[in-house]
Order: structure tokens, then sequence, then C-alpha cells
């Protein structure tokens, strides 16, 4: 092949022209990327289990509910599954028994998307309105250096996990 | 026969994607002006005495590059910094520190500023030696409107770069607005008023970080976008740069000696008569002109990529500066404002003068 020197200067030209740019186009978008996030943290130590109060308590900055029952605990996300809106926990004035899957379960709560109307069963199970999903179950550890209670909102977790301590 | 006939039709209605910057034709140089916006300033032929390296230096076209380069790093950094006294600092930091290529961004953006300032002045300069800012013989020319628009743009120019001084809020940005601010209070009778409206009271707060924000990011940028098109329009409009008037002026003595005159068009070959009066200005147009694509625009890039890379290589060895947080309490010494304002603080040193106890500014 004959390389012709005006050919070849002009494509080294324009060659490194774009490389110059897609370098500096490069560096423009990666400095759009944070390398450090000063937003809240996704895993937190909510406290000393025994300080955890018997029942419902739910955490407005994780999003998140709480449940105790004696010794063991359980957390379910607050995040409707539908649009991301918060959902608001509701009693029931009489415990109402659904058949969920193969099994009938006793209800005594459930959660309401103030959003779109979806409502969930206690345990997290839609059952009407716009949600695709259930209500994510959020894994609970201990930490075993001061033995608190942590939440880790990127580890869901399978329905009915729940941690005895 | 058949395709090229498709080809040509192809090529004329206006359908390309893409204008060409190897013409083939005077058609097609002519063309690719017409086709797109952004060459629409340029006329479709330029006087070859106007390319020259040597009499502009091209440093009207250097401050647009650099104005570019601003515009672009300016929105990246936008993104990044956040305008309020408790963040400022740090968010910059982060940029120096933290972000990706934020330190090369910020010194990018930093060294095109000095260099603006200093280029849009030599641009002046060269205007000034070179007499570009008189009228020729040319129709309709007002070169001298051009000049003050230019010096419009020069002190624009100015301000935007103190303006955005003030931003990354530590003590070199604190203690060299407070000192600019101060100059400005020296104004004749409105001094103190100006200093207040600029400050957005009477010391630099959260009032004046978000003033100088709007200023530096928005409304002063956009002054000069409109300034320079009208600039750039005036200058095709008074018939390229002033170099091109002296041509003018030879022709027309040699025109005296040998009787021919020059010729006389109607507006746009419409209408009857010479209601509206357009003359050519040369009569051998073709011995002093070029098609502007590529001869103009060749040279525009290379101007454009020249620039962007000084600045690139500039901004690897020189970062901007970031000192500790802006304090109120603590002056460091010397506290200095901007080198370009060295002349005004100068100036206001010398117009201060005392008679009896009074002090005149």
């Amino acid at each position: 092949m004959k390389l012709i020197r005006r050919e070849f200067l002009n494509k080294l030209g324009i060659g490194s022209l774009i490389a110059l740019f897609a370098g500096q186009l490069y560096m423009w978008i990666r400095s759009l990327f944070p390398n450090v996030s000063y937003g809240k943290l996704r895993r937190v130590k909510i406290g000393n289990p025994q300080d955890i109060p018997e029942g419902m308590t739910f955490r407005n900055d994780l999003k998140v509910y709480i449940f105790r029952e004696r010794n063991t605990f359980h957390a379910i996300s607050g995040v409707c599954t539908h649009l991301g809106c918060t959902v608001n926990h509701v009693n029931l004035s009489r415990p109402k028994t659904v058949r969920i899957g193969d099994r009938d379960i006793e209800v005594r709560s459930e959660f309401h998307c103030p959003c779109h109307g979806s409502k969930f069963y206690g345990e997290g199970t839609n059952y009407t309105g716009p949600a695709p999903r259930p209500l994510d179950w959020i894994e609970l550890e201990i930490a075993p250096e001061d033995g608190k209670l942590v939440v880790d909102l990127d580890r869901k977790t399978t329905k009915n996990f729940k941690l005895t301590v | 026969m058949e395709p090229n006939v498709k080809e040509l039709k192809k090529k004329t209605n206006g359908r390309e994607l893409f204008w060409t910057l190897k013409p083939k034709s005077e058609k097609e140089a002519g063309e690719s002006i017409v086709r797109n916006l952004l060459l629409h300033w340029f006329p479709a032929k330029t006087m070859l005495k106007s390319l020259s390296w040597s009499y502009s230096l091209w440093l009207g076209t250097i401050s647009v590059a650099l104005f570019l380069i601003l515009a672009v790093t300016g929105v990246i950094l936008m993104f990044l910094y956040v305008p309020s006294v408790e963040r400022a600092y740090q968010s910059v930091k982060d940029i120096e520190y933290v972000v990706s290529f934020g330190w090369f961004i910020r010194a990018m953006h930093r060294n095109a500023t000095h260099l603006m300032v200093a280029v849009v002045f030599l641009h002046m300069v060269r205007a000034f030696l070179t007499g570009a800012y008189k009228n020729g013989v040319g129709v309709g020319q007002n070169r001298p409107l051009n000049w003050i628009i230019g010096i419009i743009l020069m002190l624009v120019t100015l301000f935007l770069a103190f303006t955005g001084y003030l931003l990354p809020w530590d003590q070199l940005a604190y203690w060299a607005v407070t000192v600019g601010t101060d100059i400005a209070k020296k104004v004749p009778l409105v001094g103190e008023q100006i200093r207040y409206a600029l400050l957005g009271g009477y010391e630099i707060d959260q009032n004046t970080l978000i003033r100088f924000y709007v200023l530096h990011c928005f409304l002063l940028p956009a002054f000069v976008l409109i300034l320079i098109s009208y600039h750039m329009w005036r200058v095709r409009k008074d018939g390229g740069l002033a170099v091109v008037d002296s041509i003018v002026l030879n022709e027309n003595k040699e025109n005296k000696s040998n009787g021919s005159k020059s010729k006389t068009y109607s507006l746009l070959g419409l209408t009857t008569g010479r209601t509206v009066q357009v003359e050519t200005t040369i009569r051998d147009e073709e011995k002093h002109t070029v098609n502007s694509v590529p001869s103009l625009t060749r040279r525009i890039g290379l101007v454009l990529l020249g620039t962007f890379v000084f600045v690139v290589i500039m901004s690897l060895f020189i970062g901007a500066p970031l000192e500790e947080p802006a304090n109120p309490d603590v002056t460091p010494n010397p506290a200095k404002a901007p080198w370009y304002f060295l002349w005004l603080q100068e100036l206001v040193t010398v117009t201060t003068f005392t008679i009896g106890g009074i002090t005149f500014d």
C-alpha cells in the first residue's frame, strides 16, 4: 500500500483532533459522576435490640418499618413498589383472615399507599391497586462489634425473614 | 447522464445533512456558507488581505475561542458548584480534590479567563494601532460604533472575570472582591450605591455570592453573546476587517486617474433606480478575494484548535489556586484586587487628592 504523505498527515491531524476532543469529552462527563456521595447512608445502626419498642416502629429517614415481637425482629420497606411513595401503616379494627399463596393468614394491619391507592397486607403482599409486587423485606443483622441492630437498605431479603436475638 | 443529474439535484435542493468544507466548485463554496447557520456570519468570499496572520494576529477569534472554552467548562462547573456561603468552599474543594478531572476543568476555566482578559485587551490595542476604529470609504460603514461595542465587550469581560473571582469563597476570593468593590465605591456621587447594589448589603455575604453567581453564569455571558454577535455582524457590514479599506482607497486613486467608475447595484437587482445605495467598493474583486470555505474556515479552525491546545497544556502545569476558606476577620497581606484591576486601583490613587482636610476621589 502506498502511503501519500499529504493523506497521512491529514489523517494524523484529524485523528489527533478527534482523540483530543474525545479525551476532553470523557473528562467532562466523568467529572459529573461523583466519587463521594454526601447523601443518606444506606446501612445504619438503629440501636440496641432491647431498646427498640415492642410492636411497630417507623424510621422516617430510612423509610423502613421495624417490627418487634419479644426477641424477634423483622423489617419491611415503606417504599411502595408502584412509584416509590411512602406507604402508611394502618391497624385494622378487627383482624381478618386472608389466603396468601396456599396458606390462610390472620392479618391485623395493612399498608396503604396514599398516592395511587395500592394496598398491602401487614406482611407486605399487595392485594389491590397498581402496585406490581409485594413490599420489600429488608435484612436485619446484629453488628458483631457492639451488638446493635443494623438495617441495610441494599440487602433485600425473602419474605418472612425474621431475626431472633 | 442520469445519475449525474440526480446527484446534482441532491446537492442543490438543500437536503444535504452536512455542508462541505472541501468545495469542488465556486457554487459549492458559496453554498456551504449559506447552508450553515454558524458560517452565515461570514461572507461567501473573503478578502485575501484580511486572512493575514500578521495583520490582526487573529486576536478576536482567539477571544471567541476562549469564550467557548469558558462556556463549556463553566457549564460543567455549574453542575458541581453550590452557590451558598456554607457550601461554596466545600464544593470547590471537592471539585479540586474529589471530582475526577475537576482540578483540570477548573484550571482550564481559570486560565482561559485570564487569557481572555489579556487577549481582548490586546485585540483592542491592535484595533487602535492599526486605526481599525476609523471609517473607510464604504457605504454604510460605522466602525467607530463597533469600536465602542468593543470597549463595552472589554468591560463586560472584566466584570465577568471579576464576578467569577468570588465564587470559590476562599480568602483570595473574599479579599480580592472586598478590594475590588471598594474601587467601585470611588465612583463619583453614586459609588456608595453601586457597591451596595453589587453586594446586596454593606458587606460580602450570601446576597453578594448569589448576585455574583447569577451575573457570572447567566446575565453577563448572555450579554457577551449578544454583543459578540453584533460585533461580528458589524464587521461584515463594514466590509470586513479595516485592512480592506486601504485596498479600496488605493483603487479609487487609480480609478480617478484612469476615469472609470465603480459598479452600482439596486437592492437585490429588484428595485428600479437607486433608492437604496448598494455599491461594490472594489472593482477587481476576483483579484483580492478567495472563497471563505475553505480558506477562512480552515484558519478559524486552526485558531480554535490552537487556542484549545494552548489552554489544555497550560492547565496541565498551572492550576487554579484555592486558599483557606473566606474569613472576614482575618485580612491576608497583601489583599489585592485581580491583576486586571491594577489600573483602576492606581487610577483611584492618582485621582485622589486632598485639599485642606477634604479628600476628593
